[in-house]
Parts: C-alpha cells; structure tokens; sequence
C-alpha cells in the first residue's frame, strides 16, 4: 500500500487512527501491529510470511543474545543473527545479480531464479540487524515482548520506505509514548508536507522523466532536463516518504530521527552524506565503518574502509552494477576530499562549493537513474555531447517551458528558505497570528489537491521500493 | 493558547476531509457512467480467496476506489487547475487549452504509421477501385489551426501532406486544409462542427466531380445544449459546454441508415444519443463497421462509398443531394478482406476516403 494512495488516505489511515485512539492504551501497539502487517500484505500478500518469519528470528536471537551475553560465545548468536538476516537479504535481493555476474564472467548456465523482490527487505531487515547488534553491544535491553519488537520492525510508517529506526530511538516509546493533541497536529502536518512533496512535485517530475525517456528527440539540454528533475525527484520522492513516516510516527507518539536535512545546500560531498538519507549512512558507519576501525587506521586501511562502506552503500540501493559505481563514485570524492580538495574547498566562496556539489550530484544521480552500465554510458555521453543530437529543439524547449515553474518551486523548497520564513516569522506575534491562521488552511488546500492529483492519475510508485 | 487553537482547527479539518470523504464513499451508491469522462466507471471487484491471496483483489479495489471516489470531476479539477494555473504547465495529460479550445496534442508526426495508412488506401483500391474515382482527403486536427499559436507542440503537416501524397497512388487528393478554420471545430471535442461543413461539403462534392451547390437554406438547424465533447472530461475544468447543431431537411429526414452487422434500419440522426456517453453518436448512432444510407429522394442514382472514421458521421448526411445511396466503412471494425461479402463495387460509384490526422498518425488500427 503507497501513503500516496485513495486507499491509504481515506480508507487505511481514517480507520487505523479511529481504532487507535478509541482503544486503551494496552491494545494501541496491537492496533499497530495488525494494521502495519495488513499494510504490509496488501502489497505483498506472500512475502508477508517472510517478514513475520524474519521478525520471529529477529525475536529469538535477541533472546539468544541477551541469554549469552556474559558467555564466552556471546558473538555467536550476532554472528548467527547477522548470517541469517544479510542471508535472507541476499537471497531475495541479490541472487539473480551474482547468478547473472557468474553466467557473464565464467561461462556458465545457471538458470535465473523467479524471485521478485519483496518490498522494503532492506529496511526491515537493516533493523532487526541494528537491534541485535546493538543488543550484542549492549547499547539496548532485550524486548521480551514479541508484540513489541513485531510492532517495532512492522510500522507501518516506516515499514516499507524508512528511515531505518534504530530500535535504541524508539524502545521507551514503544512502552511509555504520550501523545498530545500538539504531536498529532504537528504529525497531520509533517505527513500532508511529505504527501505534497511526493505527489504534487516528485511525481510530477517523474513525469517529465517518462517523456524524456520515450521521445526519439532528445538533445543535449534534454538530457540535462531530464537528469535534473530526477535528482529532484528522488529527493522529494524519498525526503518525502521520510516526512510521511516521520509525521504518521509523531501522531502515534513516536519521535523519529530527521532522515534528510536539506542536502542540496551542502558546501561538500562530504556534507552531502551528512544530510542525505541520514539513517542509511549512520547505520552503516555504526555497523559496518567504525567496527573496521574507521578513520582511526591506517591512510590504506581507511580508504580500505571507505570503498567497503560505498560498495554496500551503492548495492544496497539495487542489484545492478550501476549502483555499485554510483557509491564507489562517492567513495572517490569522500576520499580526495578528505585527503585534499577540502582544504581547496574551504579557500573558494560558497557558491562555486555549491555548484561543485550539486554538478557531481547530478551525474551521480545519472549513474544511478541508468538501468545498466549501458544505459548509464548513454546518458554520460548524452550530457557531455558525446552523442549525435542537437544541443536543443522545439521539443526540449517546450518541455523546458511547461515545467519550468515546478523546477522553480522545486529547487525552492530543496532549500530552508520556507523553514526560515517560518522561523522568523514565528518571532513577530503577527508573524505567529499569521502562520497560526495560514497553517490549517494551506494543510487542507495541499491535501486536497493531492488528492486531486491522485484521482486524475492512476499510478505513482515510490522510486525506493526496489529495496 | 492560539497554537493550541490552531492545532485543533488542523486535526478537525483533518477528520472532516478524511473521514468526510471516506463515509460519502462508502454510503454514496456506486455511479455507472462518467458523463464527462465517456466511459463506463468500474464497480465493485469481487472478493474472492483466491484474489485475496494473490492481492489481484486490492489491486482491483485500488482502481475502483479512484473510480468511485465522490466528486471525481470537481477533485480532478483541481488539478487540472494546479496544472495549468499554478504550474502553467502548457499541458495537462497532454490536453491544452487556446482561446477556449480543448486540444490533444498529438506529436510527433509518426510517419511509418502515415506510410502505412497511404499502403492501406492503396491495398483497398488495388483489390476493389481500380477504374474507379477515387478520391482521398485529409481531415486537419485541431492541432493544426493552435498548436503553434501559443507554442505548443505541433507536428510538421506539410511532411504529412508530402508523404501521403507521395505514397497513395491512382486518387485524387482534395485539400481540406485551407477550406477550414478553427471556428468549423466544437471547443470541447475532437469533431468539426457538422453546421459548418455545408461549404466544405459543396467543395468535396465539386471535387469528386458532382456539380451542384449548397447552401444553409437548404437545412434548418436543430440545437442541442450542453454538448460536453471528448475532451471535456479528460480536462476537468469549467470549459463552456458547446452547442450540437445538426442540420436537416425533408431529404434527410426520409433517408433511411441500414446498418450490415446488426441488420437493422434507422435514421440519420438519433437524438436519444445526447446525453448519453458519447453526444456525438446522435449522427449515424455512433462507431459502426458498416452503414449505407438510402436516399429516397434522390435527384439521380449516383452512389458514394466513403472509408471513414467518425468524423465522416456528421458530413456524410450534408452529401446525401448529390447520391441516391451512401455506404459508410470504418476499416477500425471491419476488414479490408470482407468488403466484397458486403458491397457491389462499380464503376459508376463515387469514392472518398476520409479520415483525420489523429487516425493517420495511428493508423495500424486500419484492419
């Protein structure tokens, strides 16, 4: 099911918060619980089983670990743990990559496996990993409450789409949450901002992406275009899908961590990746980056580090060979940077730090958007003029015109500006008067429009479900 | 205090809309018909375990829901008026509107499609005109007259003309493009207006070679208000419905429409189809595979066979002073390969294909 979605807007969401809030307080996780599994079926009716199954193992290792954990062989139920959760993970995600990658390189004739991919594997999975890892490190307490720890990894919020919640952020509010008619208001709002970023700016420039990719007349600034609104689709699709989570979380109670922070303002790569899908790139610098010694090594070893780190970083967004370079890429920058373009970096003015960022965004999100290395060669070669096409047409100018205002919203709102406006406007009582009177209705108008969107179209998928 | 006011006023605005719109779907009964869309809306799926299981059956209920959804029109709207008037978008699902005029965009120019139509044309004459006069004309859409106007985008027509003229063999070619403008063209649908066709009309009679003329007193005018054409509902906003005049007389009046597959007779123009889905099929009834037209009051025994598509339908009736007897094809229901089980071709008939740039561009619906 999409948050984005007639049925999750007016049927799912009106019931679940209904039930919710009539019930006591005892039976709210319950609610969670069996609301976040039918969410999860109705997308995915057999794989369903797999996440229950996943979530039991996720259970019973914690017990297992928390049992050993003054024992010798505390390690092996993690080791057990993250065998079984990277095992189920591979299996779904990546067998049918290694299988291809084994036929290509060594001649072979494995047959390819009728596997589909089931949604948000990646997320849930990275939790009950972070769970058990962080159980084993003795960062969190065991939840002995299998509702619980179901309704932790199921919710729905952020089951399918994240961020990826540590179970340490949440674990005393899946006990003790309070809610108060200020968290479900500000939750109402932060969910209707995500919504609006995802349908009225993320799908809409998905379409412009469509007939980028279907018209037989592109030209080099087509390309540029098109490479553009996909970087700024995929923000506002994922950042998005982020507030939405967020916003549903807070209405329930539950305070999850910012997953974006404006990335596009950043000054570096290296600040990029502090403020772009913030819970993917903690968790793997808590899991996988400082346990190989992080920084602390060797210049060798660090880089070692740094190239392990951004070849799962890049896989874990697909299982295609273009998303492997598209992380090495960033693992390239990250390394120069650190070794020596920072120190360049911080002589030059911020707008030529900016322009330096979001070029090499750009073309990281040319190489991600690629369906294969071919692909991807095509659309680099297709930026750069290495291809015979114009530099622009009618066609190109067209479509330059016809989404010219949403690319200047867009870019707009990739920035803070709206949030400081806010700020210092709640700094004056008539700012305040005029935000406390302006809010309801601008949340109301943006979700009715949204709907408008949703009814006139038919079909609008989030861009990570694919992990 | 006031923040908490306004936290109040955001959660009640919320239930209402959600839960608001959620009850009026539930109670509402399911409607049939979208008016403004044209087209049948989808009722509710059954359930089934199986489906369930599968999850066919939320896929099926996700369709229905946006179907069902209350207000589907005026909800629509708003976007379409984000679309147009927020973003300026130039278009909104491909439509886009110039002085009033809901036009599709239809581009690029697809000339393997118009090679093929021009092959088409000359299959049919090959195998059933040859010795006869035949003639064919190309429909401009409304693309032609607007799309340039405000920079919208518009296919190259002269390499359209160019490679039609270039490829059909053994026809006369009538140029429709200078006879018509804008004006001959309903605001809200892809047709021209069959009460501005008496002059294009006389032109393509002249054309195929029948001396005579037509004038507006011949017919009296008969107005059906509102009209919503195709494109009404697909644009979703508050566009002024057209007018439907059709023209008739004593001629027309008596011709009686024989219909090939459904053995049926009736008349020329069937008024119980305004308002329906589809206003349009008011002339002729709407799509039919085959239909020949007997004119009882014919001044001379002349017969035309006209392949058409729909826009055929409305012009077909002002032809009827110059034949005794009209035979109407549409190649999209009925094959080439057929026509002979039906028709006596001669070589004392008139020939006209006719069709619109939207079907030439897409022509390999042609069987």
């Amino acid at each position: 099911m999409l948050f984005s979605s007639i049925i999750f807007l007016y049927y799912f969401l009106p019931l679940v918060l209904g039930l919710y809030f009539i019930v006591p307080k005892k039976y709210k996780n319950f609610i969670l619980l069996i609301s976040s599994l039918f969410f999860y079926f109705y997308g995915e009716p057999i794989y369903s089983i797999l996440m229950i199954t996943s979530i039991g193992l996720g259970y019973l290792h914690g017990l297992w670990i928390d049992r050993m954990k003054n024992s010798k062989y505390a390690k092996l139920p993690m080791i057990s743990s993250v065998i079984v959760s990277i095992g189920s993970l591979v299996f779904f995600k990546y067998s049918n990559f290694l299988i291809n990658n084994l036929n290509n390189f060594f001649s072979l004739n494995i047959p390819i496996m009728d596997i589909a991919l089931p949604i948000g594997i990646s997320f849930y999975t990275f939790q009950i990993l972070s769970y058990n890892i962080d159980l084993y490190r003795k960062d969190t307490k065991v939840q002995k409450n299998i509702l619980y720890f179901a309704t932790y990894v199921s919710l729905f919020p952020q089951l399918i789409a994240g961020p990826i919640v540590r179970y340490s952020n949440v674990e005393a509010e899946l006990s003790q949450r309070k809610h108060s008619i200020e968290k479900i208001a500000y939750g109402i709002s932060r969910f209707i901002i995500g919504l609006s970023k995802k349908v009225l700016l993320a799908n809409n420039l998905g379409e412009l992406e469509k007939i980028f990719s279907l018209s037989n007349e592109k030209t080099v600034l087509f390309y540029w275009i098109s490479t553009i609104a996909f970087t700024l689709q995929i923000y506002f699709d994922f950042s998005g899908y982020s507030d939405m989570a967020i916003g549903l979380g807070r209405i329930f109670g539950f305070h999850f961590q910012e997953n974006f922070n404006y990335p596009f303002i950043s000054k570096s790569i290296t600040e990029f990746w502090r403020r772009w899908h913030i819970s993917l790139g903690t968790w793997f610098r808590d899991y996988v980056y400082i346990p190989m010694g992080g920084n602390r090594v060797s210049k060798l070893k660090w880089i070692r580090n740094i190239l392990i780190v951004w070849f799962l970083t890049g896989i874990w967004h697909g299982a295609e060979w273009n998303f492997v370079f598209w992380g090495l890429y960033f693992a390239l920058l990250l390394v120069l940077e650190k070794l020596c373009f920072n120190k360049i970096l911080a002589r030059l003015p911020a707008v030529i730090n900016h322009i330096y960022v979001m070029f090499l965004v750009i073309l990281s999100f040319a190489i991600f958007n690629g369906q294969g290395i071919g692909e991807v060669k095509e659309i680099l070669m297709g930026l750069f003029g290495g291809l015979e096409i114009p530099l622009y047409n009618q066609v190109t100018i067209y479509y330059l015109k016809s989404y010219g205002i949403v690319f200047i919203i867009a870019i707009i709102a990739s920035t803070p500006l709206a949030t400081y406006i806010i700020k210092k406007l709640n700094t004056y009582s008539l700012g305040k008067k005029i935000i406390n009177l302006l809010q309801p209705i601008v949340i109301s108008v943006l979700l009715l429009l949204v709907t408008g969107y949703l009814v006139d179209g038919s079909f609008n998928p989030f861009l990570y479900f694919r992990f | 205090m006031k923040n908490q006011i306004k936290n109040y006023i955001i959660i009640a605005l919320f239930i209402i809309i959600t839960y608001g719109l959620m009850l009026i779907n539930i109670f509402k009964p399911d409607n049939e018909i979208s008016y403004s869309e044209r087209r049948r809306l989808l009722q509710e799926p059954s359930f089934t375990l199986q489906s369930f299981i599968s999850g066919d059956y939320f896929t099926a209920y996700e369709k229905y829901a946006l179907d069902q959804f209350p207000f589907r029109d005026k909800i629509r709207g708003l976007k379409a008026f984000t679309s147009y008037y927020i973003f300026k978008q130039k278009d909104n699902n491909s439509l886009y509107i110039v002085d009033g005029y809901i036009n599709k965009i239809e581009y690029p120019l697809n000339e393997k499609a118009i090679i093929n139509a021009a092959n088409k044309i000359n299959e049919v004459y090959n195998k059933y005109l040859q010795g006869m006069n035949v003639s064919y004309a190309i429909i401009p859409d409304k693309n032609y007259f607007l799309a340039d106007k405000k920079g919208h985008l518009s296919m190259d027509y002269d390499k359209l003309i160019q490679v039609m003229n270039g490829n059909i063999m053994n026809m006369n070619y009538i140029d429709l493009f200078e006879q018509l403008t804008i004006d001959d063209y309903y605001k809200t649908d892809i047709h021209w207006r069959q009460d501005k066709l008496i002059e294009l009309t006389e032109y393509l009679l002249r054309s195929m070679g029948n001396e005579l003329s037509l004038t507006k007193d011949e017919f009296s005018k008969i107005s059906l208000y509102p009209f919503y054409g195709s494109y009404y509902g697909q644009a979703a906003l508050n566009i002024k419905a057209d007018t439907l005049i059709y023209l008739t007389n004593e001629m027309i009046e008596s011709a009686l429409v024989y219909d090939h597959i459904d053995k049926t007779y009736s008349k020329i123009y069937n008024k119980d189809r305004f308002n329906t889905v589809d206003s349009y099929d008011i002339f002729l009834s709407g799509a039919k595979s085959l239909l020949t037209i007997y004119n009882p009051k014919a001044l001379n025994n002349k017969e035309l066979i006209i392949f058409r598509d729909s826009f055929g339908s409305s012009i077909a009736p002002l032809m009827l002073k110059g034949y005794s007897k009209i035979t109407l094809v549409d190649l999209r229901y009925l094959s080439t390969d057929l026509l002979s089980n039906y028709i006596d071709f001669s070589t004392n008939q008139d020939v006209l294909f006719l069709y619109n740039i939207v079907i030439l561009n897409n022509s390999y619906m042609l069987k």
